[in-house]
């Protein structure tokens, strides 16, 4: 995409990273921001902060597994020759932990488990994965890669961000008050009747409520942005892939997340005004709760990992210098996973709902497969006859497709009727799910962040380091999740803070595989903060992409562009736009450049 | 690719690592592993030619420095076509044997032995057509280390689980209802789960298998080898704290066996026999009788920084003040369990109205009284004795007075 005069220097204007002098100046220049670029980092440092969080709670609930909990009865034969008898119990490891630590107070072991996995799970689900790539790096690069110079409503993004600081502050607060456990799905009757004398599952489910608007007004922003906002010249099919995958997630996220809403609002009306909607003590149906939490919550699996797929188009793009194969059956693909993603909420259901009901969910959730598939071939296809390779980005971007095809092939048993009942509920679906979530989304995340890292900060980060940093999180993720399919096809449950001996070596072993994926991260962390520190320069482009992120400075100035940029090629042009011989680094390519080189 | 029906033989050496030892009970069951077989390989076929492709473009077409892209097609609507509809169609197949795999696994023959499941937390209970629950516990696993010297051993187990009896080769209809929240239950061994909800009976049906000699079990109080199959029974939907620990084995044995169990369990015991009966299928998950702390007080002669527990003692509440346990006060607790919350406890149960009659109520407080040195009546002195066998008929008759 090159731009009629983007040579013509402007560079007296300071990168958006510059500020007023005096810290306090900065804080409140933040602060009050309406910039995409600062909310985008603020949003970028908050997700992954939840994230840190989150992977916490997970290593806490590795930990306690490591061994069963057993009640043991020892008998010695005393120094008068009599049998004495003591008992004890042994495997509470987090309740050991949190005594030493003195937290423990009144819970006993599992009750500290139960808290542990729904911390997990809540702080993962609705504080990090749902607003982790669009509202970080979609905040930052949706309008630079329109060729925009903000997204269509600059106030109403920056309040998303304060409503997500907002709900976030009611679900910490939950988690200091004592913890929740009702998993993060929030099952009634459970949630309804657990915990009865506190509001902490209020709290919570409010936190929830509250993060669901940031969600419905980043998603509206987005398809005004979309639809409005795109550089002269740039028709619906010479978006970027990752746009396209945005803006299907937003679609998702403005017209599921009122049902959340809804279902939230009556969960806290029943616990509060006991007003019997789910509970069947008060005439409620238990049930259909199920149905209106997952009514949003598979459509939300989508908004985690459409943004993930239109990551993984780019990079692969990039990092092969390729077009990417079937460009519009990927568009295409990701409209279709958002419209079938609405008719499928009733697999999570399998085991609770009527035969035919049954019958029917499990043909529509095959649909889901088919664009997904699409997607997957596409990829591949991309890297045919390409120029690869292996950095960081481009490593994820190959771990995706490795990861993630696991995780979409097995999904195929959990579709089928007959393998999910013996599988739904069970290890089984916990290793598929973080296939799909870690493997998919947060690899693909990973991949993202350092692919825009000298964009969004105008420095380069140590490639070594980031490699022994993704080498431990590809081994660790699968020690940690490959064994857990085994676990469920064996019969191990989901949620349990105990189990039959048999398990426990399959146990150990993921806890061993959890520790790997810890380090890994550690050792990323490390790696951008060195970066932030010591890092060298960035150029322009380091990659060589040719979507328009790459025409602004790194880091870009405040209005991103010079001058309103106008798109000559298509984002994956690489082989007519860039002459032979020619670097893509030193793009854009000057009008001369061609014949510069001959 | 194998075809369901074939793995009904005997599974193969990948089908035993993915199921573990243990193989399929039943024929719908067995289907259910052919299944999942075939697509195993359908899937291992599909990542294997997707990464081998992937590993050869990688090293194929690394980025070597001088050397141009060579251009490739943008699209092909030919490899497009046939890339969707293959996968689409395989599909298809899945789901059609998925879904006749399904209706066989769930639905009973009419002449199914009915047998009522009650889940509550955190507990299973059976009842068998007679009306007989299962006075049988044993714990899921169980191993005892010898120390090296052989001076002590230790025996390493989980809590005790009921057993549920049923017959070999026999037609079983589960008719299941939850009492507070869902729960779900799962037979691994028979490759089937359903949620059991409080508001509804769900239903599901299993053909029990033929035994064979080299199935047996020792039974865990004679420690006697027995022809029978023991399975595991778990909870799979998340219920709460002891969720995990809300279990029970199946055990699949001879039919004369089977029907003269139901007959020994049809014959009623003395009151705190039939109260321990109790105590174990519904009440052991929350109250020890070691003195020990779960969910709810224990139920025992002991005592903690919170006060003192068991029948004739004073309970501290929570809302200050202590209150006598007699005979009402355990009666108000099983019915009104939130009336008397005791200290250092929430208030978690739910009221077992409707779900313990006035003869339950008076057998539980029977083995509760057994359970304390204090005698059944203590503003009573010097009437009656002091041993145990004499305090249960006692208390029957102080309750018995009392209602």
């Amino acid at each position: 995409m090159s731009t009629l005069d983007a040579h013509a220097g402007h560079h007296e204007e300071g990168s958006y990273l510059s500020g007023p002098p005096g810290i306090m100046a900065k804080i409140w220049q933040w602060a009050t921001t309406v910039d995409h670029k600062k909310i985008g980092v603020m949003y970028l440092f908050a997700v992954l902060f939840m994230f840190f969080v989150g992977g916490m709670a997970a290593l806490l609930v590795r930990y306690e597994l490591i061994d069963p909990m057993r009640d043991v009865m020892v008998q010695t034969v005393d120094a008068n020759g009599d049998l004495v008898e003591t008992t004890a119990t042994q495997g509470e490891n987090l309740k050991d932990l949190f005594q030493g630590l003195g937290m423990a107070g009144d819970l006993t072991g599992t009750q500290i488990y139960n808290r542990a996995f729904t911390l997990h799970g809540a702080v993962m689900v609705f504080m990090f994965i749902v607003p982790s790539i669009p509202a970080s790096l979609g905040n930052f690069f949706l309008p630079v890669m329109l060729g925009a110079k903000d997204v269509a409503f600059p106030r109403l993004n920056l309040l998303s961000w304060y409503i997500y600081l907002f709900g976030s502050t009611f679900g910490i607060l939950s988690i200091l008050m004592g913890g929740v456990d009702t998993g993060w799905t929030f099952y009634t009757p459970y949630s309804t009747t657990t915990d009865a004398d506190h509001w902490r599952v209020v709290l919570m489910v409010t936190a929830a409520f509250i993060l669901g608007f940031s969600s419905i007004l980043t998603g509206l922003n987005f398809v005004v942005t979309v639809h409005k906002l795109r550089a002269p010249g740039m028709g619906w099919f010479d978006m970027p892939l990752f746009i396209w995958a945005v803006y299907a997630t937003s679609i998702i996220q403005v017209l599921a997340t009122p049902v959340i809403g809804i279902t939230l609002l009556l969960l806290i009306f029943e616990r509060i005004m006991n007003i019997g909607i789910f509970d069947p003590a008060m005439g409620g149906d238990p049930v259909l709760y199920q149905h209106f939490f997952w009514f949003y919550s598979h459509p939300v699996v989508y908004v985690m990992i459409l943004p993930a797929m239109g990551i993984i188009s780019e990079l692969l793009a990039v990092h092969a210098r390729k077009h990417i194969f079937g460009y519009r059956a990927i568009a295409f693909s990701s409209l279709g996973i958002a419209g079938v993603s609405f008719l499928v909420w009733g697999h999570h259901i399998f085991t609770a709902m009527g035969e035919l009901a049954a019958v029917l969910f499990s043909g529509l959730t095959f649909l889901v497969a088919i664009p997904t598939a699409i997607k997957v071939f596409n990829w591949i296809a991309t890297l045919y006859k390409g120029s690869i390779v292996l950095n960081t980005p481009m490593c994820y971007g190959l771990m995706f497709l490795f990861t993630f095809s696991i995780g979409g092939l097995t999904g195929l048993p959990l579709a089928t009727l007959a393998t999910d009942l013996h599988l739904h509920d069970s290890y089984f679906v916990v290793a598929h799910f973080h296939y799909v979530m870690m493997g998919g989304t947060v690899i693909a995340f990973l991949g993202g962040i350092h692919h825009w890292w000298p964009k969004m900060f105008g420095k380069m980060y140590s490639e070594p380091g980031a490699l022994i940093g993704m080498a431990l999180v590809f081994i660790g993720f699968n020690v940690t999740f490959f064994t857990q399919f085994f676990l469920g096809t064996q019969g191990m449950p989901r949620r349990y803070a105990n189990y039959v001996d048999e398990f426990q070596f399959l146990h150990q072993i993921s806890t061993y595989g959890s520790w790997i994926l810890g380090l890994g991260m550690f050792v990323h962390l490390a790696v951008f903060i060195h970066s932030l520190v010591a890092g060298e320069k960035a150029p322009a482009n380091p990659w060589g992409g040719l979507t328009l992120e790459w025409e602004c400075e790194s880091p870009p100035i405040e209005h991103n562009f010079h001058h309103e940029p106008i798109v000559k090629h298509g984002p994956y042009d690489f082989e007519t736009t860039v002459p032979p011989h020619w670097d893509p680094k030193d793009y854009p390519i000057h009008p001369d450049a061609g014949k510069a080189t001959h | 690719m194998m075809m369901p029906t074939l793995a009904t033989a005997q599974p193969g050496a990948l089908e035993k690592l993915i199921f573990g030892p243990k193989l399929p009970a039943s024929e719908p069951a067995a289907m259910a592993d052919g299944l999942f077989m075939m697509i195993t390989w359908f899937s291992v076929f599909f990542f294997v030619v997707l990464m081998g492709l992937m590993f050869y473009f990688m090293i194929k077409y690394r980025r070597r420095e001088g050397v141009p892209t060579e251009p490739s097609p943008h699209h092909n609507t030919l490899l497009e076509i046939f890339w969707t509809v293959v996968p689409s169609s395989s599909l298809l197949v899945m789901f059609v044997l998925g879904f006749q795999g399904y209706t066989q696994q769930i639905v009973s023959p009419s002449d199914a032995m009915e047998v009522r499941i009650e889940g509550n937390k955190w507990n299973w209970i059976a009842t068998y057509p007679n009306g007989a629950n299962s006075p049988e516990f044993q714990p899921l696993s169980k191993r005892v280390v010898e120390s090296a010297d052989g001076m002590s051993s230790s025996t390493i187990k989980g809590r005790d689980y009921p057993i549920f009896y049923l017959p070999e080769n026999t037609s079983v209809k589960f008719r299941m209802n939850s009492q507070d929240v869902i729960h779900s239950f799962w037979i691994p061994e028979f490759r089937v789960k359903r949620d059991v909800i409080p508001n509804r009976y769900t239903t599901y049906g299993i053909k029990t298998p033929r035994l064979t000699a080299a199935d047996t079990y020792t039974h865990q109080d004679t420690g006697e080898e027995m022809l029978g199959r023991d399975m595991w029974v778990f909870c799979a939907e998340y219920c709460g704290d002891e969720h995990s620990r809300m279990a029970a084995t199946l055990r699949i044995v001879p039919q004369d066996y089977f029907n003269q169990l139901m007959e020994d369990w049809g014959v009623t015991g003395l009151p705190w026999e039939e109260g321990e009966k109790i105590y174990k299928m519904m009440c052991a998950s929350c109250h020890l009788i070691d003195g020990g702390k779960l969910v709810g007080p224990p139920w025992n002669e002991s005592s903690d920084a919170n006060g003192q527990y068991g029948w004739g003692y004073p309970a501290s509440l929570a809302s200050g003040g202590t209150v006598e346990r007699d005979a009402n006060y355990y009666r108000e607790s099983i019915l009104d369990p939130n009336a008397k919350i005791v200290k250092g406890y929430a208030p978690q149960m739910q009221s077992y109205q409707g779900q313990l009659d006035e003869d339950d109520i008076n057998n539980i407080i029977a083995y509760i009284q057994t359970l304390s040195e204090v005698p059944p009546n203590p503003h009573l002195e010097g009437e009656g004795g002091e041993s145990e066998s004499e305090a249960g008929n006692q208390a029957e008759e102080a309750a018995g007075s009392e209602s």
